[in-house]
């Protein structure tokens, strides 16, 4: 398809000063150019192939397995190791000891003795060390309920209540998955000129991908052992339906706020995107049809979101009536008036909330792929270690962009405590971020630089008498303490999604809302709030495993099957 | 031991803000520790000596004083770490020919870096001198001139650097993992501990926000 509008006639990308605020950012849907299906695309378009070299297990599901994914041009290995973990020592805190079980990503094929180097120091996650060529390492533990359950299903000849699985969506939850250098693994240059690196976090999704079906066969073997001779294997479809769990906490949210290349490169992907399908001056029967399929699965996948948090529960009621609308809508109206896209994205705008208006923006890329899958490439951050600071800008400039940028924080009077009421610090305790309360604990002196919308108004005031001609350099030379805002102003110069345009330490910051944009990247689903600052999610539910992958693999997994009949 | 680059800049960085520096120079610091020790320069070493002579300094006192004429600090001896970095923010003023001198600077291996980020900025090789060492880069790769083994030293009278018209054969392209000594890791450690917050119980409870049970 040559569909690439004319610049004259495209709609332009969102502005970020409407993009980029947190109530909008928290309500952010996984779409097409989402890290999970990124991969899968890749994996179905370039024929990867998948082997299980080795599954050694005791009965009591003790031991270790590899799994290899092999690309055109190398083999990624999962080397997962299996313990036997006490419930007492089962936490989804980061800083936990011990696991159900621990994984790394192997570049290559491990030999025995890479196996026995990572027997000794994969099990104890940030107390070990890996090397250049692990390229992350990750942890997981069983959901206990559910994973009972099914091996006494299995075991005893049943198939598991599909509703029960339902409702719980995954058998293992994984925490923290470290790549890029953590723990000694290899850093994303090792890796970042590799065609399947492109875009971001593809080891880490690749990882978690190889996990998914490691937990199935894992769970399948206990149940065998258990119930010997008796024992069923899972029905397919049931095991479709399951994902992965994750745990995130805090640990997320500085990440945004510490890569704003990166984050701009993300958001800028997407907006992009949008504004293509906005710019097409028709929608063609089977794209409409397409549309309005995985409309249905939409409302079905806000249907089946189920959640225990106040805001989220709110959240969902509004996103369910507004699917709703939007379907009336659709279906009163259809799509083929001129720009239909744009027509029924600016009737969302004026009509819904953010959250389905989010939804919407992720939905309309769908019949697009040849449009905007191509942004993929665009979303990682190449020049990483360039953030050279243009010391030959004049203070005009930088007071030029601190108003256009960051109109929002000067008017915020950063004095009240309400404004200013939470600080972002790192533990003693296992180096852990966390956000404290910064006029009830002794945190202030500790304080991370996350709040660029009061640093950016602490330097407007500090340019006060300094001349309009005078260079950036001159002013740093005396202001060495405005150096990382000035960083951050020239990035949002040149790249206008960088900034997170609200503020990161008021009393009423909810922490959540950079987790689900961050995980709606990843490409997860089920959000589901435990407080306003850890979440669950659920990756690849409803993904194909390696054996259903292959060109005529569903593109479209993340949204659940209206004929499947289970998740 | 061997280590990701990752983890040298986090801890470089983290250091750097324990000693007392800006958060944006920390960043600067961290990044330029990473750059030495990816072409595998003793950055690590020369780094921590760099923390433990200025740690009671005040940095307005070991900043250029100002970045016309030759740069100098207000008394003690210039911080490579703030020179460097307003060497790479002035770096338009090398590629009309000009040199910079930097006047009693301490361990000046800490410049050479910024003056690569100065190289890839102007599009031409920089080179970098001092006592008997010579160092030219383009921001990627990077040729060493050291007779006299100085360039570890704890410092120099005089540091130059100017836009290089030579074809240097810049061989000293990046590795992926660096070297740091396990003294140097323990003092930088040290360092960054400094700005880890204590742990007390609220914080624990409440600010880490995940729960404490995943037995469900």
């Amino acid at each position: 398809m040559d569909a690439q509008p004319t610049s004259s006639s495209a709609v332009p990308r969102r502005d970020p000063a409407k993009v980029m605020r947190l109530a909008r950012l928290g309500s952010f849907h996984q779409s097409r150019l989402s890290f999970m299906r990124i991969l899968t695309r890749r994996m179905s378009r370039e024929n990867w192939t998948f082997s299980r070299p080795v599954f050694q297990m005791d009965a009591r599901g003790v031991g270790h397995a590899v799994y290899c994914a092999h690309t055109p041009d190398r083999t990624y290995s999962l080397v997962a190791f299996a313990h036997d973990l006490p419930a007492d020592k089962r936490s989804d805190r980061v800083i936990a000891e011990a696991w159900d079980s621990t994984f790394t990503l192997f570049d290559g094929v491990p030999d025995e003795a890479d196996i026995e180097r990572l027997r000794a120091n994969v099990p104890l996650q940030e107390a070990g060390r890996v090397t250049l060529s692990e390229l992350s390492v990750s942890r997981a533990n069983r959901s206990v309920r559910l994973w009972d359950y099914m091996v006494e299903c299995l075991a005893d000849g049943r198939q598991p209540d599909a509703g029960e699985v339902a409702a719980v969506g995954y058998l293992m939850r994984t925490t923290a998955v470290y790549g890029s250098g953590k723990l000694g693994a290899a850093d994303r240059e090792a890796i970042a000129d590799r065609p399947e690196c492109a875009a971001p976090f593809q080891i880490e999704m690749l990882s978690v991908f190889l996990t998914r079906t490691y937990v199935r066969d894992l769970m399948q073997h206990m149940a065998d052992q258990k119930g010997g001779a008796r024992a069923v294997r899972l029905d397919p479809k049931i095991a479709r339906s399951m994902g992965i769990g994750n745990s995130t906490g805090l640990g997320m949210a500085p990440f945004l706020l510490n890569h704003p290349v990166l984050f701009n490169n993300w958001i800028a992907a997407r907006e992009e995107a949008i504004s293509r399908v906005r710019s097409l001056p028709a929608a063609s029967t089977a794209e409409i049809t397409l549309f309005r399929n995985l409309l249905a699965r939409a409302v079905l996948s806000a249907e089946r979101w189920t959640s225990s948090h106040p805001i989220q529960i709110k959240k969902l009621a509004v996103l369910r009536r507004d699917l709703g609308r939007l379907s009336d809508h659709v279906d009163q109206f259809g799509l083929r008036q001129n720009r239909p896209w744009d027509q029924v994205f600016q009737w969302a705008e004026s009509t819904l909330g953010l959250d389905a208006q989010e939804c919407l923006a992720s939905l309309m890329l769908e019949p697009y792929g040849d449009l905007v899958d191509d942004l993929a490439d665009t979303m990682a951050d190449a020049q990483a270690q360039s953030l050279r600071i243009d010391g030959a800008m004049p203070v005009a400039r930088v007071r030029a962009i601190l108003k256009d940028a960051y109109g929002w924080a000067l008017e915020v009077n950063w004095d009240k405590k309400a404004h200013c009421a939470r600080a972002w610090y790192v533990s003693e305790e296992k180096l852990e971020p966390r956000l404290g309360e910064r006029f009830e604990e002794p945190i202030a002196p500790y304080e991370q630089p996350l709040a660029p919308g009061r640093d950016a108004a602490e330097l407007v005031k500090a340019l006060d008498g300094w001349h309009d001609d005078t260079r950036i350099a001159e002013f740093l030379l005396v202001h060495p303490n405005h150096r990382h805002t000035v960083r951050r102003i020239q990035i949002v110069d040149r790249a206008p999604y960088a900034e997170i345009r609200d503020n990161t330490i008021g009393s009423d910051l909810l922490p959540i809302d950079m987790l689900r944009c961050k995980l709606s990247f990843f490409g997860a689903t089920q959000f589901d709030p435990r407080s306003d600052r850890w979440v669950r999610i659920c990756m690849f539910g409803n993904a194909p495993y390696p054996e259903d992958l292959g060109p005529q693999g569903d593109d479209f997994w993340s949204y659940p099957s209206i004929d499947r009949g289970t998740h | 031991m061997n280590r990701s680059l990752g983890e040298i800049e986090t801890l470089a960085k983290r250091a750097a803000r324990g000693a007392g520096l800006s958060w944006g120079l920390s960043d600067d610091a961290g990044r330029a520790v990473r750059w030495l020790a990816s072409r595998q320069l003793p950055a690590a070493d020369v780094f921590v000596a760099l923390l433990d002579q200025n740690d009671t300094c005040v940095s307005a006192d070991i900043a250029p004083v100002s970045l016309g004429g030759d740069w100098r600090a207000r008394g003690g001896r210039l911080c490579p770490l703030s020179s460097g970095a307003a060497l790479s923010d002035c770096a338009d003023r090398l590629s009309s020919g000009a040199a910079i001198q930097m006047l009693g600077i301490s361990f000046p291996l800490l410049v050479v870096p910024f003056a690569a980020w100065a190289a890839l900025h102007i599009k031409a090789p920089i080179t970098i001198g001092w006592d008997a060492v010579e160092i030219a880069t383009d921001g990627h790769g990077i040729l060493v001139s050291d007779p006299d083994r100085q360039i570890e030293t704890a410092s120099t009278a005089r540091l130059r650097c100017t836009c290089s018209n030579q074809t240097h054969d810049l061989t000293g392209h990046p590795g992926l993992r660096g070297v740091v000594s396990e003294k140097s890791w323990e003092t930088l450690q040290t360092f960054a501990h400094r700005t880890y917050a204590p742990a007390t119980e609220a914080s624990r409870l409440r600010g880490a926000g995940a729960g404490t049970s995943d037995n469900d």
